[in-house]
């Protein structure tokens, strides 16, 4: 609550980590149950993996945001030096981009045409397209952004 | 092109009014993000399932030769599209997320005393918004109409029923008659769950920012430092809108993926509607007071002014609408006379931090008992009802005095004259 910190986002993946594993071993103590493993999730593990997702998501954007940002700000203008590293990286992501996005559609034209949907490959290059779009705004926002912090006055006229 | 715009919408003053609003810096408000891009892909995914959904209990026949309600089928033909699947199990997966976000981010407002002067009014739009997120998320539940949904509703139904004077009334309000059974009933969560609530949810979304940006955040306790007496941040164009989308897009990405490798509600699996009863349990954020009804003995029941008033209405709503009334009234009674700028440190108020603890403690126990008949089952001491109430009591009180204790050892008095 004091500044912004890596500490606490870091602390939060790894809670996060755990409430995945507790999840993990519910179903594995479920399967013991059953004598054969479900196929759907418990309460319980919808439960634990919901809070385990909002921590990851948390702990990541937490870091992001740490170096985005900085732990604190301070008023003043700050111009970014060109540099060639970030653009070979640039390239390099928007190459990765246009492979993921065309073997995706590649995957709905397969699904479409043979009724088999695997799921977890579509689920997986669908995510890692956003995450590379991420990275991307990720890093014009860090090495070609302009860095602004400012102050403001405590009474504005927005929105009223 | 600018220009012309500037010249007929003086973009130039909307730029310095509202695009150089300065937004503070810090990783806790991210919990509220999260809540509004799980609120955003929840409506994104919703108009998919909506366009492919029959709300109706019609019996229709599957290629398979099974006759099953509408409903249900509708759900199958969406898992067959092409990335359906994976769509519908984000649109779960995002429905819980949006609750546990919410919860937690209530929670950081509670330990940074963010909920007072001049906060009080915003703080009590999350509260209603906490609430009609459940109610929404309850509303969807039953749509896909499998076994496990339709029994896992029919718990609410009873709970809604058991209300005295006005749980029939309401009930029929929200479930159009008998749950399961009535033909209305489908239709009738349909239209809540796709338009009333979600127009609700905006609403107060709205409300809730257009507040903040009046009030400003609570800022991190180094911006006093830094700055005083002003807001300190990086304006909301370009710096924040840039930061707005590498975090959304990285929500899409982490759920996503989630999304299709855990599939969240297979009804497949769970098959249409049968006679038989499967042993469910409600979803999770409901666990706490099933448990709650699980442990409330049976003989608890009187008669009050021709209403019966039964556990089943004290498990699932005397209680929470008690705590409710807590956390309404919780910015009236721990209040300050000067308006609170700056985050709050938990250590520095050892009540309220170990009170939310304790309160943290006592929905993981109550959630606990939800577990009481499979304890019972295994043969585990966990099964008795006079161990779940100690756990359920005694838990949050411990770990009330632990804490206070804790606080006080490594961090001292409180400064004197502070409330909590």
């Amino acid at each position: 609550m004091y500044r912004n910190d890596p500490i606490l986002p870091t602390f939060a993946l790894i809670l996060a980590a755990g409430l995945f594993y507790a999840a993990y071993l519910d179903g594995q103590h479920i399967a013991r149950l059953l004598g054969h493993v479900p196929e759907k999730l418990s309460v319980g593990q919808i439960g634990l993996m919901a809070f385990g997702a909002v921590l990851l998501l948390y702990g990541l954007m937490g870091l992001v945001s740490y170096w985005l940002e900085g732990m604190e700000l301070r008023p003043g203008r700050h111009f970014p030096t060109p540099s060639t590293a970030p653009v070979a990286a640039g390239v390099i992501l928007v190459l990765l981009l246009t492979a993921l996005s065309g073997f995706f559609v590649r995957l709905l034209v397969y699904a479409a045409q043979t009724g088999h949907n695997p799921t977890w490959l579509q689920g997986l290059i669908f995510g890692s397209i956003s995450l590379v779009v991420a990275a991307l705004f990720g890093i014009y926002r860090r090495f070609f952004g302009r860095e602004e912090v400012i102050t403001e006055e405590e009474k504005s006229e927005f929105p009223w | 092109m600018y220009r012309w715009l500037d010249e007929r919408l003086d973009l130039k003053g909307l730029y310095h009014k509202v695009l150089r609003k300065a937004f503070p810096v810090h990783h806790s408000f991210f919990l509220g993000e999260i809540t509004l891009f799980a609120f955003i892909v929840l409506v994104l995914t919703g108009i998919f399932l909506t366009l492919n959904f029959e709300p109706s209990i019609r019996e229709v026949k599957l290629p398979d030769g099974r006759t099953v309600p509408a409903a249900y089928a509708s759900v199958l033909y969406i898992d067959s599209l092409p990335f359906g699947a994976v769509i519908r199990s984000l649109h779960h997966w995002s429905a819980n997320v949006m609750i546990a976000a919410a919860f937690l981010h209530m929670l950081r407002i509670l330990l940074s005393g963010a909920y007072k002067k001049p906060r009080e009014l915003n703080y009590l739009v999350g509260l209603a918004l906490l609430g009609l997120a459940v109610v929404t998320a309850f509303t969807g539940y039953a749509l896909p109409y499998d076994n496990y949904a339709v029994t896992a509703t029919r718990i609410g139904y009873g709970i809604a029923n058991s209300i005295p004077w006005v749980g029939t009334t309401l009930a029929q309000v929200m479930f159009g008659g008998e749950f399961p059974g009535s033909e209305k009933s489908i239709p009738r969560l349909f239209s809540l769950h796709v338009l009333w609530l979600p127009l609700g949810l905006m609403a107060l979304i709205g409300l809730h920012l257009a507040i903040m940006i009046k009030q400003k955040h609570t800022q991190p306790r180094y911006a006093e430092r830094v700055a005083p007496g002003k807001i300190l941040g990086v304006p909301m164009y370009p710096q924040q809108m840039v930061m707005m989308v590498i975090l959304f897009a990285l929500y899409v990405g982490i759920m996503t993926i989630i999304a299709g490798a855990f599939l969240a509600h297979p009804v497949e699996a769970f098959g249409p509607p049968t006679p038989q009863t499967p042993q469910v349990k409600p979803d999770w954020y409901f666990l706490w007071l099933y448990g709650l009804l699980q442990i409330i003995p049976s003989s608890w029941e009187f008669r009050l002014f021709g209403a019966t008033i039964g556990p089943e209405f004290i498990g699932g709503v005397v209680v929470p609408g008690v705590l409710g009334l807590v956390a309404v009234l919780l910015p009236f009674v721990d209040t300050r006379k000067d308006k609170m700028r700056y985050m709050e440190l938990p250590s520095e108020h050892p009540v309220r931090t170990s009170v939310v603890l304790a309160l943290l403690v006592f929905f993981l126990m109550a959630s606990l008992a939800g577990y009481k008949i499979d304890f019972q089952q295994q043969g585990s001491i966990l099964g008795e009802n006079a161990v779940l109430w100690t756990l359920v009591l005694g838990g949050p009180l411990l770990t009330f005095l632990v804490s206070y204790v804790l606080m006080r050892v490594f961090y001292g008095k409180a400064r004197e004259g502070e409330a909590l």
